[in-house]
């Protein structure tokens, strides 16, 4: 590979001819690179008209780092599909899945290649960070967007297709801290620890110190992590120097399992409170009987005793032995059913008729804002820039079986709010 | 069917292979590209997101972020490559690895480079794929035009030679630290400028896009493309680029299938696709053989 | 010594014994073939998941084959000893399929970093096809350690049970190793091959052999550590093992590549400069690591315990 193998042996022959074929294979890759735009020029079949069963496209991490996520929310999506195939609607709907990966590009190529192939929404991608790339492109084109998971500061600001029904952890957050501290009214030292290579985790926590502040405490101990850690050693014996009575973690599942148990195992005894990243029954295989006790905020509850979602804990438990759905999967199946649901009403009111794809898409997006819906993650609805407003949010402590495989969250309290205005109302 | 995006991202790889393949062809298996490309789309992020330009952005501003990032890029690799450009080999390459490690790592913490989130928002200077095609097609084939060129020049023909044998080179009285460093530094401006298109193409820009990943990923498209000449590591950027995303069809398997290319590749064509031989044949080959 | 320093110390050793661990598995290969192996990864990985599906593990709903597992429930240990063997075997497929080929037709031996990636694709993709993305955690693994406390108080400081358990299972393999590759004549004859493998030719000492065994070797290293991280902190994912792969990388340079003394000395120095890391700053851990490295490289490209620098370009 280093050594160049006897270019200088070759006879001036060779060379000019060496040099000759260069200039026609790049001739040949000029012609081709040119030929590929200008066949790839008109991809957008926007002028269409809107076919008989509309498609709608979901992007999400099926491979990479974030595909954990990714697989979850490929239920969540499929159980949604099948559901509202079996419900009447006069207008079908199909799903297209690809696979957004876990970076930027990969987000980018699978959001042209479903728009490419006339999907009339989208739903993904899957990471924050791929969202800033790709949501732009469907705005240009003006494709509706409806993203199950991105949790940061402005994805719905990226434009006016753009929505998202994940909700921020803004209002949440602060409801795990007053659980805690209504539990044990005495704790004044807290350690605060957060994943800060993690979109999400950053932003959360934040909140997290804000809401501290607002208490009247400062943490005694701020911890940074990384997504990829795994050995949290040195960060607990640093924090457990000074003798915390509750310890705040913004995380994500994997490393945030890890951090729980590790503190246990380390003889940390007072409460610990999680973000919403926790809020996953694939931390238990992580965390395992060290998870019991764990506050956590939540967007999503399984215990929300409503009929849509006691239908889809069933549908889920159905498809996947004894276990209970995550929010991630919950998310998902609430995108699939905004879009279904803001279709069959322009349908049913005919404003779907003989209208351009386009056009279909535009008068989509006006719908999906303008809805209210009645979803697993509990009433929902829209503000005018594409941001969920959701009226429901839980706080739930981790229950681990004595075996400590399996857990559940077991509902402590919900909260009815106003998630818009801001002030949670228990 | 490549649609346009696809297309401006293969170019994008193929740039980048040529940004791996300048050290190689002075003997450098530098994988310092990905910290360079890093420094460039942090640079023209923070540059295009700093002045209010709504969403647009003019060509001139796009072209004057690649001036900046060039100059920049290249002092930083004058300043790394002394020290560096000592070391050989696996030697080289795992302090190139190194460098790209750090700056990833300075960029998630810099208060100024938006955390884990990253910037964005970066305003467009186009509003269709074809305008990026056209500008990165158009520094691909500057680039062709330039290589080329060096081929014949006295700087490609004294890479050549070290990539053949340094010390009898040193010998000969060439100063081999300069034309080493030169080389370097010229990888680095073309890493940097395509960091600042890609910075525009992908919307917004973070820490994650230069990684060790994107090292050895570029590294492959010289690989298996051929490193002996540079229209290897443009072959292999293109494909390798796209090969992921026309693998689409295989669902779960098609991570498998591209790990298998590239194990393959190199045992079933140690020496790239694009080699001196077939160079030698396709410029032998007359046109009139085709008439009947 | 205060109870603030002791507890370094030994938090940098719980990390440290890992790195070492890991960068051992690189520094088997690079002794005798001077070449890095990308796949140590992936194969670290592979141990873990080897381990999970010998103690009885069920395969999670996102895998190719939900709920089935193998007709056989073994004690952590036995799963954790024939993980490593199936980790060494699957070394030894790598060798064959991404080095061997190159290595007959004299190819640049740097080509191997780019099939041994792809080789290391190839098994992270499988495995997440067969077992899913989900974490898992050994069907009985606290029965390994049944009976010890969580964790340990050493002078004021604490540290896991189950990481000095890996640090002492880390010492025991390296020790055994060491001593094998001083004493045992095979042993020695891998070391004439790294040390000159023209001249071991010469000697009579079959290179092909040699090379297989220390694919095999680390292979089994690889396994082992990651069976024992999936104990000490569960299987994160079919990626869990990439990461211990690139500071491991870091390593092999701080000690000296090829060098064994180098890689345990390297591993320790590594663990112990993170631990003494203040928390303010402790996002730039990573770079840390990298900037030891590089100020190594290029102030003693031999690394800390490595032999004269040789030229293989």
């Amino acid at each position: 590979m280093l050594r160049s193998g006897g270019l200088n042996t070759g006879s001036s022959d060779l060379l000019s001819a060496r040099r000759r074929g260069s200039v026609r294979l790049a001739g040949a890759v000029a012609v081709a690179i040119t030929g590929l735009a200008v066949l790839g020029r008109n991809s957008d079949p926007a002028g269409k008209p809107l076919p008989a069963a509309v498609t709608l496209g979901a992007a999400i991490a099926l491979t990479g780092n974030a595909n954990l996520y990714g697989q979850d929310q490929r239920v969540g999506l499929e159980l949604a599909q099948r559901w509202f195939a079996s419900t009447p609607h006069p207008r079908p709907v199909r799903l297209e899945l690809e696979d957004g990966a876990s970076d930027e590009p990969s987000a980018i190529a699978a959001f042209n290649l479903l728009i490419g192939r006339g999907v009339i929404a989208l739903i993904g991608p899957t990471l924050s960070q791929q969202a800033f790339a790709a949501d732009p492109i469907a705005q240009r084109q003006g494709v509706p967007v409806v993203a199950p998971s991105n949790t940061a500061q402005g994805i719905p600001q990226i434009g006016s297709f753009i929505s998202r029904v994940s909700a921020q952890s803004s209002v949440i957050a602060p409801l795990s801290l007053d659980e805690a501290l209504e539990r044990d009214p005495q704790i004044s030292r807290v350690a605060v620890f957060f994943a800060q290579d993690d979109a999400y985790s950053t932003a959360e926590t934040a909140i997290f110190q804000k809401a501290l502040a607002e208490r009247g405490l400062t943490p005694v101990s701020v911890q940074r992590t990384q997504l990829a850690d795994n050995d949290f050693q040195n960060p607990i014996t640093a924090a457990l120097q000074q003798k915390p009575q509750l310890v705040v973690i913004s995380a994500q599942a994997v490393d945030g399992g890890n951090l729980i148990r590790q503190l246990r195992e380390l003889g940390y005894r007072g409460q610990i409170v999680v973000g919403n990243g926790l809020n996953t029954p694939n931390i238990y295989p992580i965390c395992q009987r060290w998870c019991d006790g764990v506050l956590i905020a939540q967007a999503y509850s399984p215990d929300l005793n409503t009929p849509i979602n006691q239908t889809f804990r069933r549908l889920f438990q159905d498809a996947n032995g004894n276990r209970t759905p995550g929010q991630i999967t919950a998310q998902a199946w609430t995108a699939y059913q905004v879009l279904f649901e803001a279709l069959q009403r322009l349908q049913k009111r005919g404003e779907m008729d003989g209208v351009t794809l386009g056009e279909a898409r535009r008068r989509l997006m006006q719908e999906v804002l303008a809805g209210h819906y009645d979803t697993p993650l509990g009433p929902i609805h829209f503000r005018a820039d594409g941001e969920v407003v959701q009226g429901r949010f839980y706080v739930a402590e981790v229950t681990m079986e004595a075996n400590g495989r399996h857990g559940s969250f077991r509902l402590v309290r919900s909260f009815d709010v106003d998630s818009d205005a801001g002030g949670p109302t228990p | 069917m490549p649609d346009n995006g696809l297309l401006v991202q293969m170019i994008l790889g193929a740039l980048l292979g040529l940004s791996v393949y300048l050290p190689m062809a002075a003997g450098q298996l530098s994988l310092a590209t990905p910290a360079f490309y890093a420094v460039g789309g942090t640079l023209a992020a923070l540059m295009a997101t700093h002045a209010d330009h709504q969403g647009t952005i003019s060509l001139g501003a796009v072209l004057w972020e690649m001036v900046v990032a060039g100059a920049l890029t290249a002092a930083l690799a004058t300043l790394v490559g002394l020290p560096v450009l000592r070391l050989r080999g696996i030697y080289l390459a795992i302090a190139t690895i190194a460098l790209v490690e750090i700056v990833r790592v300075a960029i998630l913490n810099l208060p100024f480079t938006g955390g884990a989130t990253g910037i964005f928002g970066i305003p467009q200077p186009f509003h269709h794929p074809l305008g990026y095609i056209t500008l990165s097609g158009g520094l691909l084939a500057l680039c062709g035009w330039a290589f080329q060129r060096l081929e014949t020049s006295r700087l490609g023909r004294a890479m050549a030679a070290i990539r053949d044998d340094e010390l009898a080179t040193r010998c000969m009285g060439i100063n081999t630290t300069r034309v080493k460093l030169s080389a370097f530094v010229a990888s680095a401006v073309l890493a940097g400028v395509t960091g600042v298109i890609a910075a525009h193409y992908l919307n917004t820009w973070n820490a994650r896009q230069g990684s060790f990943d994107v090292a050895i990923t570029t590294l492959a498209f010289v690989i298996l493309g051929g490193s002996r000449s540079w229209l290897g590591p443009v072959i292999g950027g293109l494909l390798l680029t796209a090969l992921p995303e026309l693998l689409r069809p295989v669902g779960d398997l098609r991570l498998v299938l591209f790990g298998l290319v590239i194990l393959l590749g190199p045992v079933f064509f140690p020496q790239g696709l694009i080699t001196p031989a077939l160079l030698e044949k396709l410029g032998r080959w007359k046109l009139r053989r085709l008439k009947p | 010594m205060s109870a603030a320093l002791l507890q370094i110390l030994l938090n940098g050793a719980a990390s440290g014994g890992v790195y070492a661990l890991v960068a051992l598995g690189y520094t088997l290969i690079f002794s005798v073939l001077g070449v890095i192996n990308f796949a140590q990864g992936a194969l670290f990985s592979l141990g873990g998941y080897l381990t999970f599906l010998l103690m009885g593990g069920r395969i999670g709903v996102n895998g190719a084959l939900p709920g089935w597992h193998l007709p056989v429930a073994l004690p952590f240990w036995m799963a954790l000893l024939l993980a490593a063997i199936g980790a060494g075997v699957v070394a030894l497929l790598v060798e064959r399929v991404a080095f061997a080929p190159l290595r007959r037709r004299g190819a640049d031996p740097l080509l191997s970093l780019i099939t041994s990636l792809g080789a290391g694709v190839v098994l992270v993709n499988l495995l997440q096809i067969l077992m899913g993305a989900e974490g898992y955690a050994f069907p009985a693994g606290a029965a390994a350690l049944e009976g010890l406390p969580e964790a340990l108080l050493i002078g004021g400081a604490r540290i896991r049970t189950v990481q000095v358990v890996l640090l002492l299972i880390s010492a025991g393999a390296v020790a055994a190793l060491t001593v094998w590759l001083e004493r045992s004549r095979t042993g020695q004859a891998m070391r004439a091959v790294a040390e000159d493998p023209t001249a071991a030719r010469l000697m009579g000492i079959h290179s092909g052999a040699i090379v297989r065994l220390a694919f095999l070797l680390s292979g089994m290293l690889a396994g082992l550590g990651g069976g024992l991280i999936g104990l000490s902190v569960s299987l994160a994912g079919p990626y869990f093992g990439i990461s211990f792969g690139l500071k491991g990388l870091a390593v092999l340079v701080l000690g000296g590549l090829g060098s064994v003394p180098g890689a345990i000395a390297g591993g320790l120095l590594m663990g112990l400069a993170e631990a003494l890391i203040p928390s303010a700053a402790s996002g730039w851990r990573d770079a840390l690591a990298f900037a030891v490295l590089f100020a190594v490289l290029v102030l003693r490209p031999s690394g800390l315990l490595g032999r004269r620098l040789q030229e293989k370009v």
